[in-house]
């Protein structure tokens, strides 16, 4: 929904529920719902699953977190995975920080808001951002991220207890929902074709280097070397 | 299983390991990026190229999830993975405005594959 300049703060965070909760926040919600279950397959208590999605806030960390636990990696091959894993947000945080800064606002202001940045925040405030008045931006964001982060929360309580009553299919089809879910959200906030080219070189490069690289690096430098060519390639594009 | 650390094992260790092991490894990026951004103009190549890397970098993490998936997924054929992707992908490219009808497209074809294979 569009926000008009003259909203009050409140209207402004609501304006970010309701764009939440239009299907970001139960796309979001339901893909963390695998979270609980893998967490409950390693014997951990439920509030270790539901504090994870709300302190990691990064469905990948939290899958590899517990499913090396399953697995028995050691605890230190754990961290290095998912600071390589979550590299990423280091790029997209300075990326949309700047939409988000205001003039006074305090560092713990900024900490805050950056921690939320993971895919859904960020595909979406990329997207809708741009288009709020500068000064209502924080009131936006922070209604919108949180709303997913609760409907999240309560995904991975109820998964903990249900995921493993369903089916099989069903159960693959919640866990399916993260890698499509961010497909589709990747996919919306292309802006030139320069984003096509680091998308369609982030999916084939990945693979690839994961049977020639492996060890936790395969994504960064997949990751690096997309992203660097496809950003050449829309200067030269642009330049021409 | 990891086991816990031994000299910090007790009721707390699971919330421990989570702080240690996955909140701080996935949180610093963030911090950092705070730290760097004041410095930063939103404009500069920097930044279009920083975004350029999110983006293949995320879509590497969508093909590791696919290829290499995590529980209850694995048990579904890779071929009918990819097919569900594709088929999100193929909406997406149709009409870039209706990732809810891609999501459940993409959704529909994994469940419907799944039930009709297994």
């Amino acid at each position: 929904m569009t926000v008009s300049a003259d909203w009050n703060w409140k209207r402004v965070a609501l304006a970010g529920m309701r764009d939440a909760l239009s299907l970001p926040a139960w796309v979001v919600g339901l893909g963390l719902v695998g979270i609980g279950s893998l967490a409950r397959d390693v014997g951990y208590p439920v509030d270790v699953a539901v504090l994870s999605t709300i302190l990691v806030w990064a469905g990948p960390s939290q899958v590899i977190f517990f499913g090396s636990i399953a697995a028995g990696a050691a605890w230190s091959a754990i961290a290095i995975a998912i600071g390589f894993a979550s590299l990423r947000f280091l790029p997209m945080t300075v990326a949309i920080l700047p939409l988000l800064k205001r003039p006074g606002q305090g560092l713990g202001m900024q900490l805050l808001l950056a921690h939320y940045v993971a895919v859904t925040a960020w595909t979406e405030g990329l997207r809708r951002l741009p288009a709020i008045a500068p000064h209502q931006r924080t009131a936006y964001f922070l209604g919108f991220a949180n709303t997913c982060m609760a409907v999240s929360a309560l995904g991975t309580y109820a998964g903990y207890y249900l995921i493993s009553a369903l089916p099989v299919p069903l159960a693959a089809g919640l866990l399916c929902l993260t890698p499509i879910f961010f497909l589709a959200s990747l996919a919306a906030g292309v802006r030139h074709r320069g984003d096509v080219v680091a998308m369609a070189l982030g999916l084939t490069l990945a693979p690839l280097f994961d049977r020639l690289i492996g060890g936790g690096f395969d994504l960064i430098i997949a990751g690096l070397i997309g992203g660097s060519v496809a950003f050449a390639w829309q200067r030269r594009r642009r330049a021409a | 299983m990891t086991q816990p650390i031994a000299w910090l094992d007790g009721p707390l260790w699971p919330y421990l390991a989570l702080l240690l092991f996955a909140v701080l490894p996935t949180e610093i990026w963030r911090w950092l990026a705070v730290a760097f951004s004041r410095r930063i103009d939103p404009e500069s190549a920097v930044v279009e190229w920083v975004r350029s890397v999110a983006t293949a970098l995320l879509a590497g993490v969508v093909a590791k999830l696919i290829i290499a998936p995590p529980g209850a997924l694995a048990a579904l054929p890779l071929g009918l993975r990819v097919g569900a992707l594709a088929v999100t992908l193929a909406i997406m490219i149709f009409d870039r405005r209706k990732v809810l009808w891609a999501v459940l497209a993409g959704e529909v074809v994994l469940v419907g594959g799944g039930w009709l294979l297994i």
